[in-house]
């Protein structure tokens, strides 16, 4: 059978796994850029505060994606809990450090104009500084979420959603009918899904930016 | 990147210099120290022996070793030799391919080459991650070079040097750090994927977790993962040490 033959015979399949890899991925993404931000804004303006954030998150992403899902096993069990702890954690370093990086780089003397006018510090950080690091923060998320398209493949191995699994099954026949019709189809399906989700921040960008920053 | 932005990266970067060696010391000794004392079932036994957890870790070092010389024998010259002006074309099609090649996930890409060919063992590893991780370092090095001053390339141009000279005294010193920092994300990827070669019989920590996974023995699993976790820190610390000293000195 040829590949297009498997794809259209398990249509019905795939799609929902496709569908499962992205919600996986775009919810754990939100999560991550939620809790990324607020970390990278609770740090910005301590040195000491910025560089553990940095440190550890990027010591996070060293760590190898199939070696925390394995230590996540025992203590979360199988299936949504330990793929969604290992995606969020995994997001979290490039959101962090660009959240850092996009508030440290807003020039002193806007912020200052904007408390001259009277805005207090919260009003500061949501109407000016948040604004202006925008565009860093979305690159962010947007590399956290191409990062967590591959990770979610590797986390079908502890029966988490998505495409991997149409992988791991593939490995699992190795040999019979099919199993690198799967195997690829699986493949093909997140590369796709990684580039049509990595298109739609093209637009996300565009109707979130602020219009005097837009270039 | 501004002067403060700069301070505050360069400080996480000497955190890390400091911390990381200090956890992978933790981390591996705390492990190996609570199995050691734990009450093992025979399977545990056979499968934390001394002899058998050191030649996992061997086998892991061994592919990331020869995953990372097969990196740089091949993506510094293709990476060079699209910059080139013979060979400029290709540049963009070079760059474009190993964009997509980075959306694929390292796992799919392992399991192919696996169907594919039928290998098993050391080889069924090494290639498809190498193919992996090699994206990185043509990336950088790429934009290393293309990011070198044309005055600079012009001044040497003009002060007699070949096109040869030129790309070995100019250019590719100027493009040295980020070689080396693709090198690094490369060397990461290489150590991090090659926890997956367990499923194409290729050896390494990945077998632990998989076999402490499979027959139910979180001993073993927790084992494998925080020596692949160790073994990952341990390279990246390398990594920046190597970063930090092999970058030309007007550099630094």
């Amino acid at each position: 059978m040829s590949l297009w033959e498997f794809i259209a015979q398990r249509w019905d399949r795939l799609l929902p796994e496709a569908a499962l890899h992205a919600s996986a991925v775009i919810q754990c993404t939100a999560i991550a850029a939620v809790a990324g931000v607020a970390l990278g804004v609770a740090v910005y303006r301590s040195p000491t505060g910025s560089a553990l954030a940095t440190a550890l998150t990027s010591a996070i992403l060293t760590v190898p994606s199939f070696a925390l899902l394995g230590l996540l096993i025992p203590v979360l069990g199988l299936g949504v809990p330990p793929t969604v702890v290992a995606l969020v954690l995994y997001a979290l370093l490039p959101i962090v450090r660009n959240t850092i990086v996009g508030l440290a780089g807003v020039d002193p003397a806007i912020t200052d104009a904007a408390r001259g006018i009277g805005m207090n510090r919260l009003r500061v950080l949501t109407r000016v500084e948040l604004r202006l690091a925008w565009p860093a923060i979305l690159a962010g998320i947007r590399v956290s979420t191409q990062l967590l398209m591959g990770i979610a493949a590797i986390a079908a191995y502890a029966k988490g959603p998505g495409l991997g699994t149409e992988i791991f099954s593939g490995l699992a026949r190795a040999g019979s009918a099919n199993a690198t019709n799967q195997a690829l189809a699986g493949t093909i399906g997140i590369v796709v899904l990684a580039l049509v989700v990595d298109g739609l921040y093209v637009l996300v960008a565009r109707l979130t930016v602020s219009r005097g920053i837009r270039d | 990147m501004t002067a403060a932005v700069r301070a505050k990266a360069s400080r996480a970067d000497r955190l890390r210099l400091v911390g990381q060696p200090v956890a992978v010391l933790l981390l591996v000794g705390g492990v190996l120290l609570w199995a050691a004392t734990r009450d093992l079932d025979s399977i545990e036994k056979v499968n934390l022996a001394p002899p058998k957890i050191v030649r996992d870790t061997w086998d892991h070092l061994v592919i990331s070793v020869v995953v990372t010389a097969l990196v740089v024998v091949v993506a510094v010259p293709l990476g060079i030799a699209v910059t080139r002006r013979w060979a400029r074309w290709a540049a963009p099609i070079v760059l474009g391919v190993a964009t997509v090649g980075q959306a694929a996930p390292s796992v799919g890409v392992l399991v192919l080459f696996f169907l594919w060919t039928e290998w098993e063992g050391l080889w069924a590893a090494v290639l498809p991650i190498a193919l992996y991780s090699l994206l990185p370092v043509l990336r950088n090095t790429v934009v290393g070079i293309r990011g070198v001053d044309p005055a600079l390339v012009e001044a040497g141009r003009g002060i007699g040097m070949s096109a040869g000279a030129v790309l070995r005294r100019i250019e590719l010193p100027l493009a040295v750090p980020l070689i080396l920092a693709g090198l690094r994300t490369s060397l990461v990827l290489a150590v991090g994927t090659a926890t997956l070669a367990a499923f194409v019989n290729g050896g390494g920590l990945g077998l632990l977790i998989d076999t402490g996974y499979k027959l139910n023995r979180s001993t073993v699993l927790i084992t494998g993962a925080v020596l692949a976790v160790g073994l990952a820190l341990l390279v990246d610390w390398l990594g920046a040490l190597a970063e930090r000293s092999l970058g030309p000195k007007g550099l630094r």
